[in-house]
């Protein structure tokens, strides 16, 4: 049953299609805006329209951009010859976040996951191989995230990049900062014991 | 609310809200039902790392008052079945099985036999057994507790019993196969040796633990698989759609 007028129903279905956003947070949303003045809605309105007409992806690295190639890609500080492979746009901003890693990127757009209907073509793997001998690429960290589809895209890219002259590495996976044992699952900590590392002292 | 603790397979997970995860999970007595876990995504104490697909886990969970979706109290991974995901090939394979599974029992229609079939090919497909024999143990199986059995103990058409004195004729639209008075191998009624039909009775029925080492032979594979084709595409017109990811 709609209890909002026809308008304001319309605002509340569009927020509830975004990821994240439930009945209720798309309704108070929705109400906000409402309260709020004029000049919110046009520039939401006009942000809106502007990322859809000005994002593009770099066509080098894969990342969003509004510029051809990207800003990392451009930046003559950046290491060359290191590339960083992340699955989304997410994960690279919080690698860049972490502010350790100075090399380039490259986005996959997703994992291979066959029930998803997701596999090898769909993802820019092609365009990842014909980096490497371009950019003159010497190491390949694969940081695609540790979840099955995630692992078996590591796997992939191993087999696809070894023979090829590159140094492939992947992201240490383990307990997290803050971690607790107890709550760990047998999984990860098989793994933590299988890839410990000699402490200097 | 009810609550209820079950050994169960994670078939599919999607991500909803900003912390939460729908999770689409087999159970032995309640078939393939959805739940929600509620902060999932950052919680490591409660699901420590139990949402992965594939991963065979033991799940709390209890039933809203309305509808058929639950809520995910707690978890705990028992197997991830690592060796699922060193490549493409295993991977490809455990989602074609899993869709299967999704394909032939439908929504809240428990099962233990199928969730023990599931169990043990995934397990076996971890291990490292041939992933095209794997599947096609699975399919056969999965089929017959499905309702698709192939019938193979007598001639579709004169009902003579078979015998496996020659070969026998697989005919998709009985289910069964006749006896080569009665039909002729073509490309849509391919024979079958009598070692591969008795084969195929030993799939339908031996138990699952002796199931997984049945040793099939490439010979053998590449007899059964357009049988399966066949009789899979005549009943199950629209899919599974992992098919393609085959090799
Ligand atoms: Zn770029
Ligand atoms: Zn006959």
């Amino acid at each position: 049953m709609e209890i909002y007028p026809p308008p304001l129903e319309r605002l509340i279905e569009q927020f509830s299609r975004l990821p994240g956003i439930g009945q209720k947070s798309a309704t108070r949303l929705a109400l906000f805006i409402l309260k709020s003045h004029k000049e919110l809605s046009q520039s939401l309105a006009a942000s809106l329209i502007e990322v859809k007409e000005k994002i593009e992806l770099c066509s080098t690295c894969f990342s969003l951009t509004d510029e051809d190639p990207c800003a990392i890609c451009r930046n003559e500080n950046r290491i060359n010859g290191i590339i960083c492979v992340v699955e989304g746009p997410g994960d690279q901003l919080a690698i860049e976040e972490s502010g350790v890693f100075k090399g380039k990127y490259h986005v996959l757009h997703g994992v291979l996951a066959p029930l998803d209907g997701v596999g090898p073509e769909d993802l820019k793997i092609a365009e990842l191989v014909a980096r490497l001998d371009k950019e003159n690429i010497e190491e390949v960290i694969l940081a695609t995230n540790p979840t099955a589809q995630g692992e078996t895209t590591a796997s992939f890219l191993v087999k696809i990049l070894s023979g090829k002259g590159v140094k492939i590495t992947r992201i240490a996976l383990g307990i997290p900062m803050g971690g607790d044992l107890k709550y760990m699952d047998s999984m990860t900590l098989q793994y933590c014991l299988k890839t410990r590392s000699p402490v200097v002292p | 609310m009810e609550n209820y603790t079950s050994r169960s397979i994670i078939m599919r997970t999607k991500e909803v809200g900003e912390t939460d995860l729908l999770v689409t999970f087999l159970c032995p007595d309640k078939g393939r039902i959805k739940g929600i876990a509620k902060g999932a995504r950052n919680s490591r104490k409660r699901f420590a790392n139990c949402f992965d697909a594939f991963c065979l886990v033991d799940l709390q969970f209890s039933l809203k008052r309305s509808g058929d979706l639950y809520l995910l109290n707690s978890g705990r991974l028992i197997n991830a079945f690592p060796g699922i995901r060193l490549d493409f090939t295993s991977l490809s394979y455990a989602s074609y099985m899993i869709e299967l599974t999704e394909i032939l029992f439908p929504w809240g229609m428990g099962d233990r036999k199928i969730f023990e079939l599931l169990r043990e090919s995934l397990d076996a497909l971890s291990r490292g057994e041939r992933a095209e024999a794997i599947a096609v143990l699975f399919e056969v199986r999965a089929m017959t507790l499905g309702g698709y059995g192939i019938n193979l103990e007598r001639c579709c058409n004169c009902g003579r019993i078979y015998k496996g004195e020659g070969k026998a004729v697989f005919k998709r639209d009985r289910g069964g196969v006749a006896c080569l008075k009665c039909q002729e191998e073509t490309a849509v009624t391919p024979g079958i040796s009598p070692q591969v039909v008795k084969m195929i009775q030993w799939m339908q029925t031996i138990p699952f633990r002796s199931l997984m080492k049945l040793e099939l032979a490439d010979k053998h594979i590449q007899e059964i698989r357009p049988v399966l084709k066949l009789h899979r595409e005549y009943h199950l017109p629209k899919g599974p759609k992992t098919v393609c990811y085959l090799t």
